[in-house]
């Protein structure tokens, strides 16, 4: 939940503005609940009770609470025992995805780009410096993993651990806290890009260049190559917002992102006896 | 790995001050192995009493380990995580498990809850860590790191750990968290007793702590390679350099030749 601090304070400090109050809100729930800090089937404190916790006004959390049914990600059951509650969809659809884009304005995608940038960048240069054969294998590993995940929710997850085992390998506490924070902000976005299996394999083939340059001890080109790589999956989220409705390019048919697997079995799947 | 004693071992105890520090360091880092073996004592026999009861212990016959871990955290200032690490596959009702508890800021004990679903976290597979594994290949106790350990606590951490197992199979780790930062504290005032700068490496080079500004803590120390030194468990000089093993550990210590 502290992810979501900033876009909330930033609102609080927004009085005009109740749209970007609304849309913060929408946003830290709704993280919340794809991350499953909050459970599916969890019941969420009363309106008044989440609003002073928020910091926001009671009309301002309904709103968001409206947002997020119509999103699929809460219900609202009235009467005794009544109250809102986490529904997280069996599937996890495109367009709540596409939805959760929405709520980020492309200054927001690039400035959030530019910190994962900074911090990827960094943690690659630090780790040619600092590299020995172990740190290679867990991110050979993932690499792996994301060259042979089939969803993309798996996919995300892979990329995602590949920076932060990179801040990790950097030998840095620091810089992998943060590369954790920016993963659960823009992990679920990830999903929109790396449905494509060409850019999935992309991603793969860039990971792969930053590993041989960490393994060289070439930290310059391993800062770079780490840049460019996030820079260019935050350049397609930027196209893909770009693309949304209601922005000034107009609706635009989204490519790929129809490939995506949907898991039907998401919950059941996890307590078979490895 | 305790043979502490042996022909080796007591030819080379002659009282330099570098051999000193680095007795000084391994008693440090016993006195949390002494934890780890508590745990570890205690998961043998919890595990062989429920085996020997004829059925497969479940996730929450391990909270039988509590009271002996919050003990530990409480008792060893230098150990600030505890816990036994299940084998996937030992427990009839979770395919994975850490039994494990944690000092926070405030010094109260709190569990660790993982999300170990692979269906939601990149993290649910912890076999890899080499605080389990090398237990597990080598049926040796352990010091990880210094590593960043994300899964647990976010620190720069070492993790002392030790195998456990039951009826002559592996059924996990027992270890134990030492903060680097902790470490630090505990053996800087040792290094500081020697006349010029000094380091600790681990077993492949990567520097633990540190009284020599060209060569801070996670830094790698390329030259010289500390295995030698570990494998002859006497010091040995390279590079200008003379190391001097930490008995019984994967440390050496390095100094400059004098």
């Amino acid at each position: 939940m502290k992810q979501g601090m900033g876009g909330a304070r930033r609102a609080v400090f927004t009085p005009v503005d109740n749209r970007a109050r609304v849309e913060a809100v929408v946003r830290r729930l709704g993280d919340a609940i794809e991350l499953g800090l909050l459970a599916d089937g969890e019941q969420l404190p009363g309106e008044s009770e989440l609003a002073g916790q928020l910091g926001v006004s009671t009309v301002t959390l309904r709103e968001a609470l409206m947002a997020l049914r119509q999103q699929g990600l809460v219900i609202t059951r009235r009467g005794r025992g009544g109250g809102s509650f986490v529904s997280l969809p069996e599937l996890p659809g495109t367009e709540r995805l596409q939805a959760r884009l929405a709520g980020w304005s492309t200054e927001e995608l690039r400035d959030l780009g530019d910190h994962w940038a900074a911090v990827s960048g960094a943690a690659a240069r630090l780790a040619a410096q600092r590299t020995e054969p172990e740190d290679l294998l867990q991110l050979r590993r993932t690499l792996d993993e994301l060259a042979h995940a089939d969803d993309a929710a798996a996919r995300s997850r892979m990329y995602g651990r590949f920076h932060v085992e990179l801040a990790a390998a950097a030998q840095s506490a620091r810089l992998t806290r943060e590369q954790v924070g920016l993963q659960t902000e823009i992990g679920a976005l990830l999903c929109l890009v790396l449905a494509q299996d060409a850019y999935r394999e992309e991603v793969a083939e860039r990971h792969r260049s930053v590993i041989s340059a960490v393994q060289d001890g070439a930290s310059d080109s391993a800062r770079e190559l780490a840049e460019r790589c996030v820079q260019e999956s935050t350049a397609r989220l930027i196209a893909l917002r770009l693309a949304l409705p209601g922005t000034a390019s107009g609706p635009r048919p989204l490519e790929g992102t129809h490939e995506e697997q949907l898991r039907p079995r998401r919950h059941g799947d996890s307590r078979r006896d490895p | 790995m305790r043979s502490s004693s042996g022909p080796v071992g007591t030819a080379t105890l002659d009282a330099t001050p570098e051999t000193g520090v680095a007795a000084g360091v391994r008693c440090v880092l016993e006195a949390v192995f002494d934890a780890v073996a508590q745990t570890r004592a205690d998961a043998t026999a919890l595990l062989s009493r429920v085996t020997a009861g004829g059925r497969r212990p479940v996730s929450a016959d391990l909270a039988a380990l509590r009271p002996g871990l919050h003990l530990r955290l409480a008792r060893c200032p230098l150990v600030s995580g505890a816990g036994f690490v299940a084998r996937p596959g030992l427990l009839d009702d979770v395919p994975a498990w850490l039994e494990w508890w944690q000092s926070d800021s405030a010094g109260e004990v709190q569990p660790l809850l993982l999300d170990l679903d692979p269906q939601r976290s990149a993290y649910s597979d912890y076999t890899h860590w080499e605080w389990f594994a090398l237990p597990r290949d080598t049926g040796e106790r352990t010091v990880a790191g210094p590593y960043v350990d994300y899964l647990c606590s976010d620190e720069y951490s070492l993790t002392l750990s030790a195998p456990v197992t039951v009826a002559g199979r592996f059924a996990g780790v027992a270890a134990a968290d030492v903060y680097l930062r902790h470490f630090e504290a505990a053996v800087l005032p040792l290094l500081q007793r020697l006349p010029g700068p000094a380091y600790l490496v681990n077993a492949r080079g990567r520097v633990t702590a540190s009284t020599d500004p060209g060569h801070l803590a996670g830094s790698l120390a390329k030259e010289p390679r500390p295995a030698a030194s570990l494998a002859r468990r006497r010091p040995v000089s390279e590079a200008g350099r003379r190391l001097v093993p930490c008995d019984g550990l994967p440390l050496v210590l390095v100094v400059a030749e004098p």
